[in-house]
């Protein structure tokens, strides 16, 4: 219906302005795929945000978080190969101005996972049918549909092809359809275009997210893995945050190449 | 205006382990995270921009030369929430500032990033800091 289109479309734009006064706890499923996946649940959790990201833990290895160990996670042939030729800028193997991290070096997108590391806000915004999600770093978004099932043949995209549903107080968001170009975390470690990605967002108080995410990439990783993350509801409105390829130039001629030259990892 | 370079440093257990807690875009291998030096000098400009703010501070060494550095922050919106803004400091103010010196050796240091904001004192006043 054009009115109820219009009127979210203005409510998506608002949220991230005044997400911060948004306090309740939870919401009206407003749209029939939405009641119809909530059957079970009268109300679906608020989860608004936005969510400030701690500092502090670059990596997504779960026995591993400050990335003292990068190669310790359980990865195939394939996922160490990749691994070799990372030069990250966390981690043990952190590296300055020799740094080949395709977001820093090029401002590419940095994958769904990497945006959890950053410490910029997000916030989700829960539609009729879809629930977007909205990140400050480089103002990335991606939207989760409700109601319906993966493409049979998905287009391989940055950010992949999400679908969505409430268990109870949680949101569960099923990703496929990834390519392979982004690092599934600060230190490196890849992922393959295999890549099944579970994320679930549950309110465990009235101002902290759980975020567990579940990796299932068998091209990369034996087994899957599964990491949690909790962040805090931030009081400050979600704002610009760019990567501007002048910008990071401009940077990188006046203070990484004048800061230091480190050897490369070999 | 007078200005000197003082160099100071921290030496703690406590600071090996906050080392990796702090983080810049780019990661900070390129700092000295274990020491803690002092720079005091003139401002000549306040970059308030992406990906990093940037301070450059006119700081006569102890041979008597002038030496620019450049102390890198965090962007914008980080330092506003940690209570800075783009008029925190304009040039010619009087700074004395914390920072994280580059470890070869050359006149750059970071003194903020996504979870720390070393010492800034703007002629006279400190200006809001956190520390891990």
């Amino acid at each position: 219906m054009p009115n109820r289109e219009a009127k979210f479309k203005i409510v998506l734009l608002a949220i991230p302005f005044f997400a911060p006064v948004l306090n309740a706890q939870s919401v009206t499923p407003s749209s029939p795929a939405m009641k119809q996946q909530s059957s079970n649940v009268s109300r679906v959790p608020d989860l608004t945000g936005p969510w400030a990201v701690p500092g502090g833990s670059p990596s997504l290895d779960p026995d591993d978080p400050r990335g003292a160990r990068p190669e310790q996670l359980p990865m195939t042939p394939w996922a160490i190969e990749r691994m070799k030729g990372v030069r990250p800028p966390f981690g043990a193997h952190a590296t300055f101005e020799a740094v080949n991290d395709p977001v820093q070096k090029y401002c590419d997108p940095p994958g769904v996972t990497r945006l959890y590391l950053y410490p910029w806000n997000f916030s989700l915004v829960q539609g009729p049918g879809v629930v977007y999600i909205l990140y400050e770093f480089m103002g990335f978004w991606r939207p989760v549909a409700l109601g319906r099932e993966h493409p049979k043949d998905p287009d391989l995209t940055w950010m992949g092809d999400s679908i969505g549903k409430y268990e109870g107080d949680t949101f569960v968001v099923d990703t496929i359809g990834f390519n392979d170009k982004t690092w599934i975390d600060q230190v490196g470690h890849p992922h393959s275009d295999q890549l099944h990605l579970i994320e679930r967002f549950r309110r465990v108080n009235p101002d902290s997210l759980e975020v567990s995410l579940t990796f299932d990439d068998p091209k990369a990783y034996p087994k899957p893995f599964t990491v949690k993350r909790t962040f805090k509801r931030s009081m400050a409105p979600m704002e610009e945050t760019v990567c501007s390829l002048t910008e990071m130039q401009s940077f990188d001629d006046e203070v990484m190449k004048t800061t230091t030259t480190q050897t490369p990892r070999k | 205006m007078k200005s000197s370079l003082f160099v100071a440093f921290c030496l703690a257990a406590g600071f090996l382990q906050f080392v990796g807690t702090v983080s810049a875009h780019h990661g900070v291998s390129g700092y000295d995270m274990d020491k803690v030096i002092t720079v005091s000098g003139t401002v000549t400009s306040f970059d308030w921009s992406n990906p990093h703010c940037l301070v450059h501070i006119d700081v006569k060494d102890s041979k008597g030369e002038n030496k620019d550095w450049i102390i890198e922050l965090a962007a914008p919106t980080i330092m506003k929430r940690n209570g800075w803004s783009k008029d925190s400091m304009k040039p010619g103010d009087a700074v004395v500032a914390e920072t994280h010196p580059a470890r070869n050796g050359a006149t750059t240091g970071l003194s903020g990033a996504a979870t720390t904001l070393l010492k800034f004192v703007v002629n006279g006043h400190a200006l809001p800091s956190q520390s891990q």
